[in-house]
C-alpha cells in the first residue's frame, strides 16, 4: 500500500479512531505496565483499557478514559485486539522519549477491525510518521474476582514514600512480603535475601498515609519478580492504594496525573505466593 | 555493641562503606573501646583499609562487654542498607547499629522522614581480627594534599588503569601510568602528570624515590576523601615498602595501607638518616623478583589494646612506641623489611588455593587465631612466627 | 620527518577536541595525514569497517597557533600516521582548560604523538600533563590507499532535517529493524522507512531543500519527484548521527540509487564526509 500521509481511509471505515494532541498522555501510562511484550487492548465507549499479564498470577491494567482523547470514535460496543506493546511504545515515542517544552507529538490511532493492523499517524513539527503494527487474536483476560466488598485491609499512601522502598528492594529475595495490621507494624514490606532480611515499616499515623483501614492482621507473600515491574507505575503516580482480600490477593491501584493534569488509573492484581496468616 | 548515629554522620558512615567496597568484598566490623572499626582487605591481600570512628562520632556508643564481638560480612549487604546515598542526608534522621554475636544479630535500623522505619538484619560470620601493622611516622616521605588535588590528578588516568608510578624529588612529584606487560607497552598510551611541591599542604621528601602501587585503591580512598573534604596524607619511602594513605579528624581516623612494587636494582637513596636493610633475599617459591614489601598481620586479640609491649628490635631503626589509644598499632620499621618469613605462616584462610598475586605480594600471611597457650605472650609469639624462616634471611637476627 | 604544533587559545582547543571526539566515536583506528596546511582524519572502506569510509579535513590555521612539519621527503611533504583516535580524545579531554597545548612527533618506546598541556594550578608552577600516544608511521608506498574518495555521480542531493529529530527517529527504528531505507528526491522530500514482519514505519520529511545542482552530477532530465534510495545498516547510520558533538552549519546527503549514501557535514573550521554503502 503506498504510503500517503495526508489521506487515510476516512473515518467511516475504521471501527476505532482515537486522537490525542499529546501522545505522551497515552505512551507514559502504557510504560507503567510494559513489562511483557504483549498487551490486550479493549476499547469501549468509555475509553481504552490495556491489559498485560504474567504467568496467570499477575495482571496489570491501564485505563485511559475517552475524555482524555481529543477524539474517540468507536463503531461497536467493544473492540479488542492484541498487539506487541514494546513495538507500539517504540512507535508512539518515535520522535523521542523526552519532552521539549512547547513541543508535543500528535497521535491519530486507527483500527479497521479484526485481522487488520493497528495504524498510527504521528506528527511533530511538520514531520509525519506512519506506523502499521500487526495485531493478533485477543485473549480473554483473567478475572481475579477481586471485589471491593471482600477487602480485608486497605491503605492509601503517597507514592513518593513507597517509591523509595520499592527502589531499594532486595532483589535477591524471591518474595516480597506485605504485612497489614491494625496494630504494629501496621504496614510492612519485607524481603528475605542473600544477605539477610529487611523490613520497611510505615506507621499508620505517618503523614504519607492518607488512609488506613486495616481490620485484621494479614501477612502475604508475593513473587518479587511479579511485583517489581509495578515500580514503574509507582514512579508515575502520586498516590497508591494497597488492598488485600480474605484470600490474600493483592490489588495495587495507582492514581496517575498526565501532562495535562488529568487523572488516569493503573492497577496491578497479584496472587499470593503463600498464605501466612497470623492471628 | 549498640550505637546511634544521627544527621550527616550517617552519610559519612555510608561513604566509608562505599569507599571500603572499592577495595575488598568483605567488611570486618569490630567495635572497640576506642571506637568502631570498619576494615577490609583486598582479595590478593595487598591492600588494607581501616576506618576508625571514635565514640564521639556517635550520638551514643556502647561498646561490647566482651571483646570478642567481631564479625565480617559481604560488603554489598551493608551497601544495601545505605542505598540512595545522595538522598541519605535528606531522608535519614537516625541510624542505629546493634551487634550481638551471641544472639547472632547484626541490625541496622534507619529512622527516616515521615515515620518510615527501615530495619536490616544482616547475616554475618565470626571473624578473626584484621589489622595491619604499619609505621607512618617512620616513612621517609610525607605528602599532604587537599583531596581535590588528588582527584584532579587521577582524572588524567583512565578508569581502567591498574597501576600508577609515583616519583618524588625535592621540588615535584610525578605520576605516570605503569604498564607491566612488554607487549602492551608498544600499544599503550603513556601519561605523565607533574605537580609542584607548592601545591601540597605538606611536602616532606627525605628520600628521592619512585613507587608503584594500585590506582584503584587510591580511587577508593578518594571516594571518601572528596566528600569529607579532609586533607589526605601519603606516607611512603622505598619501593617495596607499603604506602599509607591517611585522613583524620577529631572523630575519625582513616588509613589505607597499600603494597608497592619492589624493583630489583632500584637505586637506593642513602641521603636519609634512615638506613634500611639491603637487598631483599630470594627465599622460597612464593617469592619472585617483583615481590617485596612488608606488612605483618597481627593475629589474635587486638581490640583496643593500647598496652602493647615493644616488639623486639631487629637492625637499625629503633622500634616505634605505640601511640595513644585510637592510633593504629605500630611496630618497628624493621619488621617491615623482613620478607622471607612468608613460608612459616602458611595458614591460608580464604585464599588457600590461590597463588598470591605475582606482582603485589600479599600483605598478610594469613590469620591465625591464637591458641590459649599463645595468648599470654602473643606479641612475641607472632613475631617469632614471622621470623621463623630467618635462615634464609641475610643478617636479620631472630627475635 | 618532524612535526611540532601548539594551540594557545582555549576556544580552538575545545573545537579541536570536539572534532577528535567525533572521529573517536566513528572508528577505533584511523589515519591522520599531516600536510603544511591541513590535517586529515581518514578511514578507508575496508571490509573490516563494514564498507563505510570517512574523510575529515581541517585547516590547521583554524586551530593551531604554531604548526611546523617536515614530511618524509621534500617532494612528499606529508606525514601519514595510523592511530587510535580514542587515545587522542582522552588526552585532549583532560586538557580542556589548558594554558597551552603542544603536540610533537617523538620517538619513545615507539613512534608517538606526544601531547603536553600546561594546566592551571594552585601555585606559581603550572601542572603539566604529557601523553605519549603510540602511532604507526605509514610508509609512502601505501599512501595511495588513502586518497580522498571521489564523489560519485549521485542521483539526489538534499539537505538533512534537524539532526536531533533524525537521530530520535533512527534510535527508535533501530529497535524494530536492522535495516532502514533512506530515500530522497529533488523536491526536498526525504523518507526513512523500515519494514519487518511485525511492523512498518515510515517517517516523512518535507521542504528540506536541495543544494544547488553543480553541473553534470545530476541528470537534468531527472524527474523532481523520483526518489533515489539506499538500504543501509541502521547501526552504522545511528553511529554516525550519535558521533556528532556539535550541529554542523550545513548538513547534506547525496544518494546514489541503490548504491550508497554520502553524508557531507560542514562546520566552520572542518568538513566531514562519511560514506555508507547500500545493502542488497
Amino acid at each position: 500500500m503506498p504510503l500517503s500521509t495526508q489521506s487515510d481511509q476516512g473515518d467511516g471505515q475504521y471501527v476505532l479512531v482515537a486522537s490525542l494532541d499529546n501522545v505522551r498522555n497515552l505512551s507514559n501510562i502504557l510504560k507503567a505496565i510494559a513489562f511483557k511484550d504483549h498487551a490486550l487492548f479493549n476499547a469501549t465507549p468509555n475509553g481504552l483499557k490495556v491489559t498485560v499479564e504474567d504467568s496467570k498470577c499477575l495482571q496489570a491494567n491501564a485505563f485511559i478514559q475517552s475524555e482524555i482523547f481529543q477524539e474517540f470514535t468507536i463503531q461497536e460496543d467493544s473492540v479488542s485486539f492484541q498487539v506487541n506493546l514494546t513495538v507500539l511504545l517504540d512507535c508512539l515515542t518515535i520522535f523521542g522519549g523526552s519532552t521539549v517544552p512547547g513541543v508535543t507529538t500528535a497521535l491519530r490511532l486507527c483500527y479497521n477491525g479484526y485481522g487488520y493492523p493497528l495504524k498510527l499517524f504521528l506528527e511533530e513539527g511538520g514531520v509525519v510518521t506512519v506506523c502499521k503494527i500487526n495485531t493478533q487474536e485477543p485473549e480473554e483476560p483473567i478475572d481475579f474476582e477481586f471485589c471491593s466488598t471482600n477487602v480485608t485491609n486497605k491503605v492509601i499512601l503517597q507514592s513518593d514514600s513507597l517509591r523509595e522502598a520499592f527502589s531499594e528492594l532486595d532483589m535477591t529475595s524471591e518474595v516480597l512480603q506485605i504485612t497489614m495490621s491494625p496494630s504494629q507494624p501496621y504496614f510492612r514490606l519485607s524481603t528475605f535475601g542473600n544477605s539477610g532480611n529487611a523490613h520497611y515499616d510505615y506507621p499508620k499515623d505517618s503523614d504519607m498515609m492518607e488512609l488506613f483501614q486495616c481490620t485484621k492482621t494479614q501477612t502475604n507473600r508475593y513473587k518479587m519478580s511479579l511485583l517489581k515491574p509495578s515500580t514503574k507505575a509507582l514512579a508515575l503516580s502520586c498516590k497508591v492504594s494497597v488492598r488485600t482480600d480474605s484470600q490474600g490477593f493483592l490489588s495495587l491501584q495507582y492514581l496517575v496525573r498526565n501532562d495535562d493534569g488529568q487523572i488516569c488509573f493503573v492497577e496491578y492484581y497479584c496472587c499470593p505466593d503463600e498464605d501466612v496468616e497470623e492471628e | 555493641m549498640d550505637c546511634i548515629l544521627i544527621g550527616s554522620n550517617v552519610k559519612v558512615l555510608a561513604k566509608a562503606v562505599q569507599s571500603l567496597s572499592r577495595l575488598g568484598e568483605e567488611l570486618y566490623l569490630e567495635p572497640q573501646e576506642n571506637g568502631l572499626a570498619l576494615r577490609t582487605v583486598n582479595s590478593s591481600r595487598s591492600a588494607y583499609a581501616c576506618f576508625l570512628f571514635s565514640p564521639l562520632f556517635f550520638q551514643k556508643y556502647t561498646p561490647p562487654k566482651s571483646s570478642t564481638q567481631r564479625c565480617k560480612m559481604v560488603i554489598k549487604s551493608v551497601q544495601a542498607v545505605f542505598k540512595s546515598l545522595s538522598s541519605l542526608e535528606k531522608t535519614v534522621e537516625k541510624c542505629r547499629i546493634e551487634l550481638d554475636i551471641e544472639k547472632s544479630r547484626l541490625t541496622f535500623t534507619l529512622h527516616c522522614k515521615h515515620g518510615l522505619l527501615k530495619t536490616h538484619n544482616l547475616s554475618f560470620q565470626d571473624s578473626e581480627s584484621l589489622q595491619a601493622v604499619f609505621d607512618k611516622e617512620g616513612c621517609a616521605n610525607t605528602l599532604t594534599a587537599q583531596p581535590k588535588l588528588l582527584v584532579d590528578t587521577v582524572l588524567h588516568f583512565p578508569p581502567s588503569l591498574e597501576e600508577v608510578r609515583v616519583s618524588v624529588n625535592d621540588e615535584r612529584v610525578l605520576f605516570r601510568n605503569h604498564v607491566e606487560d612488554e607487549a602492551e607497552q608498544s600499544k599503550a598510551m603513556m601519561t605523565e602528570f607533574c605537580l609542584s611541591a607548592e601545591e601540597f599542604d605538606r611536602f616532606v621528601v627525605n628520600m628521592h624515590t619512585c613507587i608503584t602501587f594500585c590506582l584503584k585503591e587510591l580511587r577508593g580512598l578518594l571516594v571518601f576523601a572528596e566528600s569529607s573534604g579532609l586533607p589526605v596524607s601519603l606516607y611512603f619511602d622505598e619501593p617495596g615498602r607499603p604506602m599509607v594513605l591517611s585522613l583524620t579528624d577529631s572523630v575519625l581516623e582513616v588509613n589505607f595501607v597499600l603494597a608497592t612494587l619492589s624493583e630489583e636494582g632500584q637505586p637506593r637513596n642513602h641521603n636519609s638518616n634512615m638506613r634500611r636493610v639491603s637487598e631483599p633475599p630470594i627465599t622460597d617459591d612464593f617469592m619472585n623478583d617483583d615481590v617485596d614489601y612488608i606488612i605483618a598481620m597481627e593475629a589474635g586479640e587486638l581490640a583496643g589494646d593500647s598496652d602493647w609491649p615493644e616488639p623486639p628490635r631487629h637492625a637499625l631503626t629503633p622500634p616505634r612506641l605505640h601511640g595513644a589509644a585510637g592510633d593504629q598499632q605500630e611496630s618497628s620499621g624493621e619488621c617491615e623489611d623482613e620478607d622471607g618469613q612468608q613460608g612459616a605462616v602458611e595458614t591460608p584462610v580464604e585464599e588457600s588455593g590461590r597463588p598470591p598475586n605475582k606482582k603485589f605480594r600479599s600483605l598478610f600471611f594469613g590469620s591465625v587465631l591464637p591458641t590459649p597457650s599463645q595468648m599470654s605472650n602473643r606479641t612475641l609469639q607472632s613475631q617469632e612466627v614471622l621470623a621463623s624462616d630467618s635462615e634464609d634471611e641475610d643478617g636479620s637476627p631472630s627475635p | 620527518m618532524r612535526f611540532r604544533a601548539k594551540i594557545l587559545d582555549v576556544g580552538c582547543l575545545n573545537s579541536f577536541t570536539r572534532v577528535v571526539n567525533t572521529i573517536s566515536k566513528l572508528t577505533k583506528t584511523c589515519t591522520l595525514r599531516l600536510t603544511a596546511d591541513n590535517l586529515y582524519f581518514m578511514l578507508s572502506d575496508k571490509v573490516a569497517n563494514g564498507g563505510v569510509s570517512m574523510w575529515c579535513e581541517l585547516d590547521q590555521g583554524n586551530f593551531f597557533d604554531e604548526f611546523q612539519m617536515e614530511g618524509v621527503a621534500s617532494d612528499a611533504n606529508e606525514i601519514y600516521l595510523e592511530l587510535v583516535p580514542e587515545n587522542l580524545s582522552r588526552a585532549l579531554r583532560t586538557a580542556q582548560n589548558a594554558k597551552s597545548l603542544k603536540a610533537k612527533l617523538t620517538k619513545k618506546h615507539c613512534p608517538c604523538l606526544t601531547l603536553a598541556a600546561e594546566l592551571p594550578s594552585l601555585s606559581s608552577v603550572s601542572r603539566v600533563v604529557t601523553h605519549d600516544i603510540p602511532v604507526d608511521v605509514i610508509p609512502r608506498k601505501l599512501w595511495h590507499d588513502f586518497r580522498e574518495p571521489t564523489v560519485p555521480d549521485f542521483d539526489v542531493s538534499i539537505y538533512l532535517p534537524p539532526l536531533k529529530t533524525m537521530k530520535n527517529v533512527i534510535d527508535r527504528m533501530k529497535n524494530l529493524s536492522n535495516f532502514l531505507v533512506l530515500e530522497a528526491n529533488r523536491s526536498g522530500q526525504m523518507n526513512l522507512k523500515i519494514e519487518t514482519d511485525l511492523v512498518s514505519v515510515s517517517t516523512h520529511f518535507r521542504d528540506l531543500g536541495n543544494p544547488p545542482c553543480d553541473g553534470g552530477s545530476q541528470g537534468a532530465s531527472q524527474d523532481l519527484e523520483t526518489m533515489a534510495q539506499a538500504r543501509v545498516d541502521i547501526k552504522k547510520l545511528q553511529q554516525f548521527l550519535s558521533s556528532q558533538q556539535v550541529n554542523p552549519s550545513k548538513a547534506m546527503c547525496n544518494i546514489v540509487d541503490k548504491k550508497m549514501v554520502h553524508f557531507v557535514w560542514l562546520h566552520e573550521n572542518a568538513s566531514l564526509q562519511y560514506f555508507i554503502p547500500a545493502m542488497a
